[in-house]
């Protein structure tokens, strides 16, 4: 009998031999084209099953962070500031993410190989799964000031302010904006219909003016007139320039005038200098000093500056803004002073001014201080680096003279915050953009700026959409988010 | 220890102490695994704990402490029982039963749709401390068969007492209405004031045993061949009767009970014991014609049956992802979620899985244990299963031998069916997985199984009387 039972036996083993290799074929070779199939509500809810990791401030506040909700997605997502920080952190929502929250996905949610070895060692000893915290450079009151004043205006806009030193993005805020937790509520049908909400209304709240948006830069753009100017060595802030108060462009019918056909300067002789000329903003000036220089020279020097460049992120995807090559003298004059094709983001209004303040250097902008693992260890951190050059620090000295010219100048048209902040210089250019076709829309209103204050310095670009003068709608906004960042130094 | 058990035995040919150093009953081997068995439950259960909530599970302690009383007495009474029984048997049951509670705490803790408090629709909110106290009961069970049960061969006398009470315990369900006797559309259980009892796990053994006692004196007869056709000896056509009864019980389960698992089961259990105590191969290969027929005709007959197939088949075509296959396909998305090394207790999802916590609960240790836990469990199961067919090698007595064997191929069976079903292997049909599903039958039923198992080896491994080798001096006997 005992042969009956070791066949038997064999039978037995084949069994579970058969087992054994099943659950090793759908465990290690199957499981990935499982995971793949759809409708399989497991691999999708995976990703709402671990902590992401906050998204904190500069200064430690928390931003972004998951609390724990129970059910099929253990973890929800919640914005303790909401509205303020929605376009720097975005939205980690069931249908989707945008944001930092997008961005930095691999490092929130843990998934980035960085953080392959720290999550083998949190499953053998069971720890639960945390993803790592993004600290950004934001600075919190500098954003709260942005934010504050953008509500106060109820206009659409956005400021955007950087550290010219290191490049990196202390403030950056966009109004109107959105309540991020309410699309990242873990229902469905409420997240959609918060969305679609939003799609409807006016002033589209869920694109952020900040990055991923353009507006002409209008009279801002006098400063990249004047770096490639001052570059071409035959002109300084004193060379007198033909600065009519009208000047018919070539081949045109554009009768172009400076503000109010006011006249430029106070030798009346058609002439000024261009920092007279800088100062109170002529048009005639420096579309004359384009015409000069060429298309080709300005594109040159707007590309330094960060122009017509697609591939800028920080890491949320930049805007390209534009400086396309004019074929015609009237285009170019036109494009000198920040018009016909030209468009920028926010922040390369803010790039204008950092790079004047950082003496002619350029430090690619950054939104992201350093990665911190769960376990309190550092996984990443932002190394400042030089995007370009557009001018030697004595021309960004010419220019910033003049700068401050526009603000100290009794003529000048951000003459009005020349004592905005006690004990602090304040350097800036107003823009008070046309725009619409043929110019029917109302004019936005352009500021770029900076100044500093003991050990920190910082450079503001705002705009506000349909905001009128640049010294009245943009200005304010950029001396309080400089007092707010400069007095809590 | 051994004066003990043999003084204890004196009817069962008691034994004197003797000089001669007898083989070890191995019993602190038991007792060192049962500790193992233990920390690898208790492990376990802290792990459910930090996995769901980050700390200790509240009551662990006591939850513990219980454990270890019920293995305790269950230990200490296979001491004064079974001295000579298999070491590993006992913690191999310990272990896959503590590992079963642990799981069903789980999936009561995470709720529906793992949300505490939304309780998983046929797990009530106190299933783990119900699986305990059916634990309590099946070690009650474990030791009142070790007790009663002195010898294999007392079973031998009740052969048709137990094929009666085995056939009564099958049909019972399908002779009830099936208010009381339906669950999913198989009628095998009997509901009585909110507990249910499912007949058949009990009916297993009783059959086992049956067949085990008739086949022992039916042996011979069976034996003698007929007509050999193709190098098979065929047996002669009058005693093919046993083996056609079993096999229309069994259909008949399938269609009045549409239990195919446990007819599957049945099938096996006999054929393999027919085929331990005839060597005839010819057997063997009727039986599995005789199922495969029956369960081929039954798919093309029957609705329910068929759509087995086709789920098995094809369970991502079409809307079966969502409608009939929604189950199965559950079960392997866990467990392809779980991968290789798992998702740690506590930190997948099974209670997407319908039912997870009867028939799919190995999908469960699947996604959260891995396929490295997995094997590990079927491994424990390899093991109960191969001390089993050793005890059978082992043991003398034909009854022992064929009983042994047939209890340890249908618990090997068993395994296949249901743990290749929810894989996917072979079309799934419900049954329980002994030890981890939800349910007292089953471990009930399990317990007294593995109480058997113990009692076979306990004879087979127990040593021979020894001749009496020194009488010694004449001993004073005070009989006042």
């Amino acid at each position: 009998m005992n042969r009956a039972v070791r066949r038997i036996s064999i039978a037995a083993l084949v069994m579970f031999v058969l087992l054994l290799a099943n659950v090793n074929y759908l465990q290690a070779f199957e499981a990935g084209s499982l995971s793949n199939k759809p409708g399989n509500s497991r691999a999708f809810t995976a990703q709402f099953q671990y902590q992401r990791g906050d998204i904190t401030t500069s200064d430690g506040k928390v931003i972004a962070q998951s609390k724990s909700v129970g059910g099929i997605y253990k973890y929800q997502r919640e914005y303790p500031l909401g509205p303020e920080y929605a376009p720097v952190t975005g939205f980690d929502a069931l249908y989707g993410s945008s944001g930092i929250e997008a961005a930095e996905n691999s490092y929130l949610t843990g998934d980035s190989s960085k953080l392959a070895v720290r999550n083998v060692i949190d499953m053998i000893t069971n720890k639960t799964r945390k993803g790592a915290t993004v600290q950004l450079t934001i600075d919190s009151n500098a954003q709260n000031a942005a934010w504050n004043a953008l509500q106060a205006t109820g206009k659409p806009g956005a400021v955007v302010a950087l550290n010219p030193q290191t490049g990196a993005i202390l403030a950056m805020a966009s109004y109107p904006s959105y309540d991020p937790n309410q699309l990242a509520v873990l229902n469905g049908s409420e997240s959609n219909a918060y969305d679609k909400k939003l799609l409807l209304e006016s002033g589209n709240p869920l694109l952020n003016r900040a990055t991923s948006a353009t507006f002409p830069p209008g009279s801002t753009f006098k400063i990249v007139t004047s770096s490639a100017a001052f570059n071409q060595g035959n002109y300084n802030t004193q060379t007198l320039v033909s600065a009519p108060t009208s000047l018919q462009l070539p081949q045109s019918s554009v009768n172009l005038i400076n503000n109010d056909g006011e006249q430029c300067g106070t030798l009346g002789n058609g002439k000024a200098t261009i920092i007279t000329a800088f100062t109170e903003s002529c048009n005639t000036a420096f579309a004359n000093i384009g015409m000069q220089l060429g298309s080709a020279t300005l594109k040159s020097m707007a590309e330094k500056y960060g122009f017509n460049n697609p591939d800028l992120t920080i890491p949320l995807p930049v805007a390209q803004s534009n400086f396309p090559l004019e074929p015609a003298q009237s285009f170019t004059a036109m494009s000198a002073i920040g018009q016909k094709d030209d468009t920028v983001t926010p922040l390369q209004e803010a790039m204008f001014a950092a790079t004047i303040a950082n003496n002619g250097t350029l430090m690619r902008p950054y939104l992201v201080q350093q990665v911190q693992a769960a376990d309190l260890s550092i996984v990443d951190q932002a190394a400042p680096t030089a995007m370009s050059q557009p001018v030697s620090a004595a021309v960004a000295g010419e220019i910033k003279n003049m700068m401050v010219s526009v603000v100290n100048s009794p003529d000048g048209t951000g003459y009005a915050f020349k004592n905005a902040i006690p004990g602090v210089q304040i350097a800036g250019k107003t823009g008070t953009a046309q725009n619409g076709v043929n110019n029917s829309g109302l004019n936005d209103a352009v500021f770029t700026s900076f100044a500093s204050s003991g050990n920190r310095s910082m450079a503001v670009g705002v705009i506000i959409q349909g905001g009128g003068y640049g010294a009245a709608a943009a200005a304010p906004i950029a001396v309080q988010v400089l007092k707010a960042y400069l007095e809590n130094g | 220890m051994n004066s003990v058990a043999t003084s204890e035995n004196p009817a069962l040919g008691g034994m004197p102490d003797s000089p001669v150093p007898l083989p070890r009953g191995r019993r602190r081997t038991e007792l060192a695994m049962l500790v193992f068995a233990v920390a690898l439950v208790a492990f376990a259960y802290a792990n459910v704990g930090f996995g769901l909530k980050g700390k200790l599970p509240p009551g662990m302690a006591e939850y513990m402490l219980g454990f270890i009383v019920l293995l305790a007495i269950a230990h200490l009474a296979v001491r004064k029982l079974a001295p000579w029984a298999d070491p590993l048997l006992l913690p191999l049951a310990a272990a896959l039963n503590g590992l079963g509670i642990v799981m069903i705490y789980r999936l009561q803790e995470s709720g529906r749709n793992g949300n505490p408090g939304q309780v998983i629709a046929t797990l009530s909110s106190s299933a783990a401390t119900l699986q305990i106290v059916y634990t309590a009961i099946g070690i009650g069970c474990f030791v009142a068969v070790l007790a009663l049960v002195r010898e294999p061969r007392v079973l031998q006398r009740y052969t048709y007492t137990f094929g009666a009470l085995g056939i009564i315990l099958l049909a019972l369900p399908a002779l009830l209405p099936a208010s009381i006797s339906e669950v999913q559309g198989a009628k095998i259980q009997i509901s009585l004031g909110g507990f249910t009892i499912q007949p058949e796990e009990f009916a297993k053994l009783a059959l086992a045993i049956s067949f085990a006692g008739y086949l022992v004196a039916k042996r011979d007869v069976l034996s003698l061949a007929g007509r050999r056709v193709l190098g098979i000896d065929l047996p002669r056509g009058r005693d093919l009767g046993p083996v056609l009864i079993v096999w229309g019980v069994s259909l008949l389960l399938l269609v009045f009970e549409s239990d195919i698992g446990t007819s599957a089961l049945f099938m096996g259990l006999f054929v393999a014991m027919l085929y331990i105590a005839t060597q005839r191969t010819s057997w063997l290969l009727i039986g599995f014609a005789l199922f495969i027929a029956g369960a081929y005709s039954a798919s093309k007959l029957f609705s329910h049956v068929g759509e087995r197939f086709q789920i098995w088949l094809h369970p991502f075509v079409g809307n079966n992802p969502f409608g009939n296959a929604y189950q199965l396909v559950q079960g392997l998305y866990g467990m392809a979620s779980g991968g290789i090394l798992g998702k740690g207790l506590g930190g997948g999802q099974p209670y997407l899985t319908p039912l997870v916590q009867s028939d799919f609960v190995i999908t469960a240790f699947g996604e959260e244990l891995g396929m490295t836990g997995l094997m590990a469990i079927l491994l424990l199961y390899g093991l109960i299963v191969q001390r089993g067919l050793a005890t059978s090698l082992a043991v003398k007595d034909p009854f022992s031998k064929i009983l042994a064997g047939g209890l340890a191929f249908m618990l090997a069976l068993q395994i296949f069916v249901i743990v290749g079903g929810v894989t996917r292997l072979i079309p799934l049909t419900g049954i329980t997985t002994p030890f981890l599903s939800q349910g007292g039958s089953s471990l009930i039923a399990s317990w007294m199984m593995i109480a058997l198992l113990m009692r076979l080896s306990d004879t087979a491994r127990r040593p021979p009387p020894q001749p009496i080798q020194d009488e010694g001096m004449t001993q004073v006997v005070n009989l006042s």
